[in-house]
């Protein structure tokens, strides 16, 4: 295994040396800015990243955009790469908002602006934060699903409790919920993010809860699995509602299955602001260390309705 | 192969030590939850278990030889997306179903002999060839699908992991019939017998007369394909392909398959075991899930369960 990672970090060093020669002395005055995305593997960070692309396009900077599918050590090893090839900036997609603490101050340390998107470090200094705003998004996910169940039922949270951006939407929920007595959160169980798991856990859940109204799930593959468990176990009456709006989450929507309504983000635009940010900070402009983009929920009737985007 | 038989230590091993520990979760449960013990959820864990179990089988092949197949979860994933994809080609679907399933198969036994060459010629350990592999499907799956599902699969598709034959859910039956496979396999053919003589000494087994290579690309290549049809199973039931389903699959995998008392020294253990390593682990999440036991605590609980099978084995073998 040592003997792996040596020829992994010659690899890496090779490829950032060859990159740097390659540059020559041509493109000097394009900014050149890292990206540490969590994952590729979600439809979310993949429209993040196109709204990163788009704007940094726009504005001719150039992107290094890595991945770290959910590996902290990975990650700052990536991050240790960006500063090592002294980029003009570091775009952070925190697998673990405390976890990424050294990486970000290594980057301190090289005097390297960082900006972190989607998901906040709790350590080391921040230029800003870019992300959707979270709670919100939860409210009117648990508000509409209490006016769905006219004010009363047991429901379940299909939860990842892994990140600050789902424990906040978690939080979120649970005050809209609050705010209605008869309403009862019976389980709350963790489907990983993903749909497979999620599909288990419902499966479970529904074991468990006979008379369950109501799930939220946390994005949408929570949401499509509680969906396909909901579907195979045939248990009418029950409402979901999904974070993300992905396309297969619309089409389940507009096919009037149990899914009834999404929360909305925009993740393109938190790419594009991302990035405004930075030429902002860029220009010396001063930004604030907190942009939140809005959020929105989306019912069937919403999705027909096309002024609602 | 136990030699001391008889003794309460050896009984107390391999399935009959599983077997108790199992039925005693199942008491337990059964006590703590009023909707464990019921006809529909003990279908229920079934068909939870069927995916990881079905997976668990091949990998009991691979681990009686001494090896390990870490590219389990990555095939899960990879076969379900070529599956689903050739799925969504225009033909007719008498055509398209059997070709999909086809070929999801055959990437599966394709993975599986291309890691068993890799051993056998080049010498490569299996940990590393098929380390490699785990990566090498997991971003094929990803660079082909760009990290977007697959979905909008033709109508009958769904039914073959969400359907049922007289009540009992298709990725069950589909569970029963690769461990009676297996196990007649293991038992009663002279392959099985070379798979446990591979795995007890290599060496004993090449003078022998064993094509020990050929064993070896065999045993991986079952474990490949009953992970594409696992990972086909897995589409079915989610209706699309994933790029990041399967994800740590291989780690519940093995799980099984040492808790059900296959040794990773390789010729010690049987298929009858890790069904019921399967079960157990599947029961213990699933009554986790039914006292609303939260996602922190169970991640510990079923570690521990897990030491504990093999604290037990290890005893039983001193």
């Amino acid at each position: 295994m040592q003997r792996l990672a040596l020829v992994g970090v010659i690899l890496v060093l090779s490829v950032v040396l060859f990159s740097s020669c390659n540059k020559g002395g041509n493109q000097q005055q394009t900014k050149v800015i890292g990206v540490a995305l969590l994952t590729r593997g979600h439809i979310f960070y993949r429209d993040l990243e196109e709204g990163l692309m788009e704007e940094a396009k726009k504005n001719n900077y150039e992107l290094i955009i890595t991945s770290s599918e959910f590996d902290l050590g990975k990650q700052i090893a990536q991050i240790e790469d960006f500063i090592s090839r002294k980029v003009d900036a570091i775009i952070i997609c925190p697998v673990d908002s405390k976890g990424i603490g050294p990486g970000v101050r290594s980057a301190n340390r090289a005097n390297i602006p960082v900006f972190t998107a989607d998901i906040a470090a709790q350590e080391g200094e921040v230029v800003s934060h870019i992300a959707s705003d979270n709670v919100a998004g939860g409210r009117l996910a648990g508000e509409f699903l209490a006016k769905a169940l006219n004010g009363k039922g047991n429901i379940a949270i299909i939860n990842h409790p892994a990140v600050t951006s789902v424990l906040d939407r978690v939080q979120g929920f649970r005050d809209a919920i609050a705010l209605y007595p008869d309403i009862k959160v019976v389980a709350d169980v963790s489907g990983q993010g993903v749909r497979d798991r999620s599909l288990q856990a419902t499966t479970d859940v529904l074991q468990a809860h006979p008379d369950l109204a109501g799930i939220f799930g946390i994005n949408d593959d929570s949401a499509l699995g509680a969906l396909d468990a909901v579907q195979q176990f045939k248990r009418p009456g029950i409402v979901i509602v999904g974070y993300d709006a992905t396309p297969p989450a619309v089409d389940a929507i507009m096919k009037e299955t149990a899914l009834k309504a999404d929360v909305i983000q925009y993740p393109v635009k938190i790419g594009s602001s991302t990035i405004a940010m930075i030429r902002d900070h860029f220009a010396g402009i001063p930004v604030p260390p907190l942009v939140p983009v809005e959020v929105g929920i989306v019912d069937k009737a919403a999705l027909n309705t096309p002024s609602s985007n | 192969m136990p030699n001391h038989t008889g003794s309460f230590r050896s009984r107390l091993s391999g399935e009959l030590g599983i077997g108790v520990a199992f039925i005693l979760e199942v008491l337990v449960f059964s006590f703590l939850s009023p909707y464990f013990f019921s006809a529909d959820n003990l279908l229920n864990v079934t068909l939870q278990a069927s995916i990881t179990a079905i997976i668990a089988v091949g990998m009991t092949f691979v681990i009686l030889t001494g090896g390990i197949d870490l590219s389990v979860g990555s095939l899960v994933a990879f076969a379900g997306i070529v599956t689903t994809s050739f799925l969504k080609l225009d033909a007719p679907a008498e055509v398209i179903f059997p070709a999909a399933l086809l070929v999801g198969l055959l990437v599966g036994a394709g993975s599986g002999a291309l890691a068993g060459v890799c051993m056998t010629r080049f010498n490569i350990a299996p940990f590393i060839v098929t380390l490699a592999l785990m990566t090498i499907w997991r971003g094929a799956a990803f660079m082909y699908t760009e990290g977007r599902p697959i979905w909008e699969l033709p109508e009958g598709f769904s039914v073959l992991g969400s359907g049922r034959l007289l009540g009992v859910p298709n990725p069950t039956i589909v569970m029963i019939v690769v461990f009676a496979a297996a196990h007649i396999v293991l038992k009663y053919t002279s392959f099985g017998r070379h798979v446990y003589a591979v795995g007890g000494n290599v060496e004993a087994a090449r003078i022998s007369g064993i094509d020990t290579r050929r064993v070896y690309v065999a045993v991986y290549s079952i474990s490949g394909v009953l992970s594409a049809l696992s990972g086909i199973l897995l589409a079915s039931r989610i209706n699309s392909g994933q790029p990041n389903a399967g994800l740590m699959y291989e780690l519940d995998v093995i799980a099984a398959v040492v808790v059900g008392g296959t040794s990773l020294n390789g010729g010690r253990g049987s298929v009858l075991g890790t069904f019921i390593g399967a079960m157990l682990i599947a029961v213990l999440r699933n009554g986790l899930n039914l006292l609303n036991v939260g996602s922190y605590v169970q991640q510990v609980v079923v570690g521990i369960v897990i030491l504990l099978a093999v604290m037990l084995d290890q005893w039983r073998r001193r």
